[in-house]
């Protein structure tokens, strides 16, 4: 049974395209859904945002496709075709993307311990990212939005 | 000394295995929440009646740590809920929490920004079952 479908109102500002989300489907959505609903200045990122991104967690091979239109998301089991951009990395370094320090300008800060760590993976192509020439302002309003930090 | 798993000395040495752990103490700074973990019946693998652990957490320390019943432990500000089988999973080292949770064989309630914003100190609280010595009902 699906908890909330794409065919409702779009006045839930995340909404899942799958009958029966994945817990990783509903566990993102819900982050993002949470992060807005209490801070204005994601808040104001989300409403600009329009992309799709795609995560895949390469150690428990499962992903997720999120469709971001402007003020309201709708999440996607698995990846779906014409994304901006796709993050693969494991699921220690999905949770700390997630903790990502904003710092000055709206820019992650990539030098504490977090930061460096998320680097790191970078450097050892543990975390790549398709599609980030030409999308690297929309992976910072991403990161934004979907950091807890 | 080996304990029954989820039983009253568990718990007093999970208790202890958290209070000594100096990655926690640092990691669960601010933390102020409680937490209670819900270990579903499994009658086949001799584990007949529900559990519920429920830890006080507060700021880097485990202030108690008590077994008891399910509903106790459905009262706490974040709830984590599997069957027995896989909390012996995760105690054993075998399934790791954070992809447990992702992949849904572990069931999370309460505000995700917290419990995320915490998660190294939630992998190392992990990292302290696995230290705790259990004797398993479905091993006896």
């Amino acid at each position: 049974m699906a908890r909330r479908i794409l065919s409702a109102k779009n006045s839930q500002p995340v909404t899942y395209a799958d009958a029966e989300p994945s817990a990783f489907a509903s566990m993102l959505g819900g982050l993002i859904e949470a992060n807005v609903a209490s801070r204005p200045e994601k808040q104001k990122d989300f409403n600009a945002l329009a992309a799709r991104v795609g995560i895949w967690v390469t150690d428990i091979d499962e992903g997720v496709t999120l469709d971001f239109r402007r003020g309201h998301l709708v999440v996607h089991n698995g990846l779906e075709p014409k994304r901006d951009i796709t993050i693969r990395t494991d699921a220690d370094t999905v949770m700390n993307l997630s903790n990502l320090k904003i710092g000055l300008f709206g820019m992650p800060v990539y030098y504490d311990e977090v930061g460096r760590g998320v680097a790191s993976k970078m450097f050892q192509r543990k975390l790549r990212i398709d599609g980030l020439l030409g999308n690297l302002a929309t992976l910072n309003t991403v990161t934004r939005i979907f950091s807890v930090q | 000394m080996t304990v029954k798993a989820f039983s009253d000395e568990w718990a007093h040495q999970f208790k202890d295995e958290v209070n000594k752990s100096s990655v926690y103490k640092a990691a669960a700074k601010g933390w102020k929440w409680t937490v209670g973990l819900v270990i579903e019946a499994e009658p086949d693998k001799n584990f007949p009646e529900p559990k519920g652990v429920v830890m006080d957490l507060f700021d880097g320390e485990a202030r108690d740590i008590k077994v008891g019943t399910a509903a106790d432990a459905q009262g706490c500000n974040f709830v984590i809920t599997a069957p027995y089988s896989r909390w012996k999973q995760v105690a054993t080292g075998e399934l790791d929490a954070t992809k447990g949770m992702l992949q849904g064989k572990l069931k999370l309630k309460g505000d995700l920004p917290t419990i995320v914003r915490y998660t190294k100190a939630s992998q190392e609280m992990t990292e302290c079952t696995t230290r705790v010595p259990v004797q398993w009902p479905d091993e006896f």
